[in-house]
């Protein structure tokens, strides 16, 4: 059964999760802190835009208010309060919770790009309202504290802080994914699909709306907290719409209509700027292009993809899915090959470094050196090789898509779809 | 019969119920009384504002002018939810269902805003007993059980028209409103959606929109005329089909066959 499989499938990212980082180093024990705060991130957004429709584009505004109250509850502990520093990201639940039913209140009063914009107006408000709040939001520099130990535990390492995050955030899913079982969740949906009927079938559906928006914001104000924890500062910063961005961007690239769709997404971003970050300065652009092209080729997502294999693991032809797949993958490779080094070479040849050596060649076009190799500018091999690569990769792409989409489609639809419900595949079981 | 308590004796009362879109007047000094527990059906040209009608006694529209009053009391101004509250739920003239949610789960919707546990977040619903076996015993009436699990965008056409009128009943609601329930309907379709409204409206109070005299005829203890925002006549179908006036205005040939 799927979702015995699913269990154990759980249990064992926990258990990886659980049993793995002490042998880490600090790099990917840090990097793991991210990527559980992004997870949870995209998880409380996809709450409000994936399950209830309402994209909002100014999440940052809820993240940052929960890192900012927890930071102040951290103050307070170092004045002397007697608070549990592992329960410290109940401040930051309690001001995603507050300023979220007040944004939704307002900004749930309508729908679609006017929500959207609304959301935005929010966060670019606190953006530029939070650097002259001196007192609340530290001005410019923001503020900083640090973590108290408490009952004997120090939470000075990095692998304490991580086994605080993991803890939240496992807990933060099992209640967001619980949360889709109850009548709320299912309510959800319904006006994601239709918030008209919904009105005409006894529901008031501003209200349900704006605590929809709340709980969103709840859990985005726990993933703030988590990151004041783990930073021991914040600034104003955190309300900018690069957060806001970022979170729409993983939790598409991984899929808004799965529910573990947006850690897929956030997992994949936060790790490719882990390791990406270091080797090129174009890896914003990357990540760019990796969105278009799945909200181009793969609208359901990274997530969508996954779920789509796995629903047809034991139906699919996959001797005859092989090659088509094999195929598929070289031309992948080969159109990103030639886009990574185009983009590398744009990179340098209009690089601060090149103009200068420019200017000193005096009219001639110096060579330069990427991935280890040397190259002209002005050789047609340096430009021909690229493009006759990633022709033959979309050609071959191209050709290979129809095959493919051809032998899916003669093996028919998956027997569920993601939205189905989930008691009511047993239903068909239990009416016979 | 029915249930119904209201001193009037209407389940659904309009009085000089005028609408304007801006300029344009779509509904010019409306009256109409429903009684309780009776058949009522609406006729008249396209354009004739019928399902504006539906829209202004649901809520989803306020009116320009007038009142109606629901089981006596005036609806005038409530929004649509607090209407359905009150007892009265409405059927669209152009399929309005939640596509992506499964047949099942688009009656359970309506059975869960019944029992009051809208925002329900302490207990799976898949453990509430009395609304799955609600959800599944109007299931049954509806002649869907087969499509429980399917999404309801990918049921045909006519299986969306019974999915519609029972997402209607789920609310409990003892006044009913169907805006052309059997429109595109073939004629077996029509005969079966027409046994389907008899048995699920029993007890209740029936105000429908229909194009097809046949089905008024079978089905509908009185009719009424609407043409262009004026009821021109209200009676029993067979009063109304007689009707010079309403011949002339509206029927024309659709009588003599
Ligand atoms: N929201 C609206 N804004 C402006 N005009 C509207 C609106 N809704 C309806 N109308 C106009 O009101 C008139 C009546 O429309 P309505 O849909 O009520 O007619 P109807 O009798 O239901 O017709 P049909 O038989 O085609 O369903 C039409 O002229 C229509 O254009
Ligand atoms: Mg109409």
């Amino acid at each position: 059964m799927a979702s015995m499989r699913n269990l154990i499938l759980m249990a064992a990212v926990l258990a990886v999760l659980l049993i793995v980082p002490p042998f880490l180093g600090l790099g990917w024990q840090n990097a793991l802190v991210n990527i559980l705060i992004a997870s949870l991130f995209a998880l409380a957004f996809n709450l409000l835009s994936g399950q209830a429709g309402l994209l909002s584009f100014g999440h940052a505004a809820y993240f940052g208010m929960g890192a900012f109250a927890t930071l102040h509850l951290m103050l307070a502990v170092e004045d002397g309060l007697g608070f549990p520093t592992p329960l410290l990201p109940l401040a930051g639940a309690l001001a995603g919770l507050v300023v979220g039913l007040v944004a939704g209140y307002f900004s749930t009063m309508r729908s679609g790009v006017y929500f959207a914009l609304v959301t935005l107006a929010f966060a670019e408000l606190f953006h530029s309202l939070t650097p002259h709040l001196q007192g609340l939001f530290g001005g410019e520099s923001g503020i900083s504290s640090m973590r108290m130990p408490w009952q004997g535990i120090i939470f000075g390492s990095v692998l304490e802080v991580y086994y605080l995050t993991l803890g939240w955030v496992m807990l933060s899913i099992l209640v967001l994914w619980a949360y889709t079982r109850t009548p709320f969740g299912r309510l959800t949906l319904a006006i994601r699909d239709n918030e008209q009927r919904v009105r005409f079938l006894g529901y008031n559906a501003h209200t349900a709306k704006m605590v929809i928006f709340a709980i969103s914001a709840m859990f985005t104000g726990v993933a703030g907290a988590l990151q004041a924890i783990s930073n021991e500062t914040a600034n104003y910063a955190l309300f900018g719409s690069q957060i806001s961005a970022q979170v729409v961007l993983q939790t598409f690239v991984g899929g808004a209509t799965i529910f573990f769709g947006p850690v897929v997404g956030a997992v994949s971003f936060t790790l490719f700027a882990y390791l990406v970050s270091d080797l090129t300065r174009s890896w914003l652009f990357y990540q760019g292009l990796i969105f278009v092209l799945v909200m181009l080729y793969a609208p359901a997502g990274i997530g969508g993809v996954v779920q789509h294999h796995m629903r047809s693991l034991r139906r699919a032809d996959w001797t005859g899915l092989a090659k088509p797949y094999a195929l598929a993958a070289l031309g992948a490779l080969l159109v990103g090959s030639a886009v990574i080094y185009l983009t590398e070479t744009v990179a340098v040849l209009f690089g601060e470094e090149y103009s200068v050596n420019l200017r000193n060649a005096a009219g001639a076009y110096p060579g330069y050196h990427l991935f280890g190799l040397s190259w002209s500018p002005v050789s047609p091999l340096t430009w021909l090789v690229p493009l006759v690569l990633a022709g033959v990769g979309a050609v071959l792409l191209f050709k290979v898509r129809g095959t493919i989409a051809a032998k899916w489609e003669a093996m028919g639809r998956p027997e569920t779809e993601s939205t189905k419900a989930p008691d009511a595949a047993k239903l068909k079981g239990g009416a016979a | 019969m029915s249930t119904l308590h209201s001193q009037t004796g209407f389940a659904l009362q309009l009085t000089d119920v005028t609408k304007s879109f801006g300029e344009i007047s779509v509904m010019k000094g409306v009256n109409l009384a429903i009684k309780a527990g009776e058949r009522h059906a609406v006729i008249g040209p396209n354009g004739a504002g019928k399902s504006t009608l539906f829209n202004l006694i649901s809520g989803m529209f306020p009116v320009t002018s007038g009142d109606i009053a629901l089981n006596g009391r005036s609806i005038v101004g409530l929004p649509p939810y607090q209407i359905n509250r009150s007892g009265l739920a409405r059927s669209f003239q152009i399929t309005n269902i939640f596509p992506r949610l499964s047949v099942f789960e688009n009656l359970r919707i309506g059975v869960l805003a019944r029992h009051n546990v809208r925002f329900g977040l302490f207990q799976p619903v898949s453990r509430m007993r009395r609304i799955n076996d609600e959800a599944r015993a109007i299931l049954a009436e509806v002649g869907l059980d087969a499509r429980a699990a399917d999404m309801a965008g990918d049921l045909t056409y006519s299986e969306q028209r019974a999915l519609e009128i029972g997402m209607t009943l789920t609310t409990g609601a003892d006044v009913i409103l169907l805006d052309e329930p059997t429109a595109g309907m073939s004629r077996e379709e029509t005969a079966q959606a027409v046994e389907l409204i008899r048995s699920v409206t029993e007890g209740k109070t029936l105000l429908m929109v229909e194009h097809d005299m046949s089905v008024v005829f079978s089905l509908c203890d009185r009719v009424s005329v609407l043409v262009y925002g004026n009821i021109l006549a209200t009676d029993t179908p067979k009063a109304i089909s007689e009707n010079r006036e309403v011949q002339e205005a509206y029927l024309g040939e659709e009588t003599a066959s």
